[in-house]
């Protein structure tokens, strides 16, 4: 008998990993950052931290997207005060949780 | 909130492990009780490790052991120490059931469920956006447009504390009380449970893991066997991490560092060929006491759960589910008191404060108040274990020769850059702390 590698046996993307999730997503964002004046945002932090990946880098700015949040709050904790708008999202949206 | 009668003895916002106790006891009591929640149902918000302590919640629910979502009773306790591929591990068999493993989305919709079942209303898909003062009281609850009045206001919202730090009872959250717990769970067939840990039928276990599987940041790993599923994680100290990542330390995604603890070369083969259901992540409380707020109570409002900063993690053990129902509890007999000598004025609403103060939740975090600041020590985190390992290898894995027992301490120290004094003064203030 041979012993097929499965993908397992490696380590998953970040977008695989999300897939095995469920959301609903809100119309509208439910955090947001400036894109012009991105002074004191602690952009390696957020990019490598953020457990699902919304913040990335495009050239020298950081970008948010919020439809794959968790809603755990780092982002919000690691930020100044007046460089993020962060809310739960509205109407029972966002993520999911099972199995948790 | 269409529909909601527009006055309530008590309103919980949130409906997690204290919310729900809170809400289950008052409702009982006969309280006209509203649960506001604002995820899908109760639970849907919920990710915890995967352990609760059964005890403080059979104080609020006696028929926990038959009725809840219990997966398995935790009869199997492991700490291991990982350096690399190595690993040195202890396993302790306890002689009662203590704790058990369950998926907390299950758990917390249980307990609020108990809580309609007693008489309290529950609706979701509500988010509370302000608690309500007027003329120096609390008097109720704000969403969007909409007003909900109550004698009452038990805030249950969480470790986020959105609310709080609005009406200015509690500072942002500075980052080093904090931690990160991201989590997968891995779907391992059914009933291949206790074959794979050794377990006897039904039973469960704990894992601890200290070392470099955290890539360097202060905090560690865990394992937790459910039903079908096995649950592994990391919690990671954000304070530590946030300076690690912004001075180039880490260069991969935190998905990425939980990723490779699922495939560490040890630990992979307990949930060879599982997929990955799910996975997540929540932030939770890293040290006893330093986030609790200064009062825990004000005119019309108590604080319980999480948001009253009530968790202890000693790297042994987690308490948040069962701190947090405990809170919910003594607040719930504390706002019936309150009613009996006459309203929830500040002066009877103290009782919350004073009786949760002489519980064991208070004494369990004060006696292990150093935690949190010996949680920032990386020192604990990865030289420990990498002196432990490097001991152990030097013994075990020698050729022809192997070191006595303190050549090999005095070796892995040095290649740990910790001097023998340093050591001594760090097991030293351990031990006086204990």
């Amino acid at each position: 008998m041979s012993t097929q590698a499965s993908p397992l046996d490696k380590p998953l993307k970040l977008e695989d990993l999300l897939q095995r999730n469920i959301w609903d997503v809100d119309e509208d964002p439910h955090i947001e950052i400036p894109m012009d004046d991105q002074e004191g945002l602690r952009k390696r932090a957020l990019v490598h931290l953020c457990p699902a990946g919304c913040y990335t880098m495009i050239g020298d700015k950081v970008l948010f997207s919020y439809e794959g949040c968790f809603e755990c709050g780092l982002c919000r904790v690691i930020t100044p005060e007046d460089k993020i708008r962060w809310e739960y999202p509205k109407s029972g949206k966002g993520i999911q949780y099972r199995f948790t | 909130m269409d529909g909601v009668p527009g006055k309530f003895d008590v309103v919980v916002v949130g409906a997690g492990p204290a919310g729900s106790a809170a809400a289950y006891l008052l409702a009982k009591a006969g309280f006209k009780v509203l649960i506001l929640e604002r995820g899908r149902g109760a639970g849907s918000k919920e990710l915890f490790g995967g352990k609760v302590y059964a005890p403080p919640l059979r104080d609020v629910w006696p028929g926990l052991d038959k009725e809840a979502p219990i997966h398995r009773w935790v009869t199997r306790e492991r700490i291991s120490f990982v350096r690399g591929s190595r690993v040195a591990t202890i396993e302790y068999s306890l002689g009662r059931r203590v704790g058990f493993t369950t998926y907390l989305p299950e758990l917390a919709k249980w307990m609020s469920d108990k809580a309609v079942e007693a008489g309290a209303v529950l609706v979701d898909e509500v988010r509370v956006d302000e608690i309500v003062v007027r003329d120096g009281r609390i008097v109720g609850v704000r969403s969007g447009p909409d007003t909900v009045e109550a004698d009452v206001v038990v805030d249950a919202e969480g470790v986020n504390r959105l609310l709080l730090e609005r009406l200015g009872l509690v500072e942002r959250l500075n980052p080093s009380y904090v931690a990160l717990g991201v989590k997968e769970v891995l779907n391992v067939g059914k009933g291949t449970i206790e074959e794979r840990f050794a377990l006897p039928k039904g039973e469960g276990l704990a894992w601890m893991v200290a070392g470099d599987v955290t890539a360097g940041i202060p905090g560690g790993g865990f394992i937790y066997t459910m039903k079908d599923t096995i649950a592994i994680g990391l919690v990671l100290h954000i304070g530590k991490a946030m300076e690690k990542a912004e001075a180039g330390q880490i260069n991969k995604h935190v998905s990425r560092i939980l990723e490779e603890f699922r495939l560490h070369p040890y630990f992979k083969q307990f949930w060879k060929d599982a997929d990955v259901m799910e996975y997540g992540a929540h932030m939770t409380i890293e040290g006893g006491l330093r986030m609790v707020p200064k009062r825990l109570y004000a005119p019309g409002l108590v604080i319980v759960g999480d948001a009253a900063g009530l968790l202890l993690n000693t790297g042994y053990t987690v308490r948040g589910v069962d701190f947090a129902v405990a809170s919910g509890r003594i607040a719930a007999e504390a706002i019936i008191e309150a009613f009996n000598r006459g309203g929830p004025t500040e002066e009877n609403l103290r009782l919350y404060e004073e009786r949760l103060k002489e519980s064991f939740v208070w004494r369990e975090l004060v006696r292990h108040r150093w935690i949190g600041r010996g949680m920032e020590d990386e020192c604990y985190f990865t030289s420990m274990p990498g002196v432990l390992i490097r001991i152990l290898e030097k013994l075990y894995e020698a050729d022809y020769e192997e070191p006595t027992l303190i050549d090999a301490l005095l070796e892995s120290l040095a290649e740990e850059d910790i001097s023998l004094t340093k050591l001594i003064m760090k097991l030293g203030s351990v031990v006086s702390k204990l």
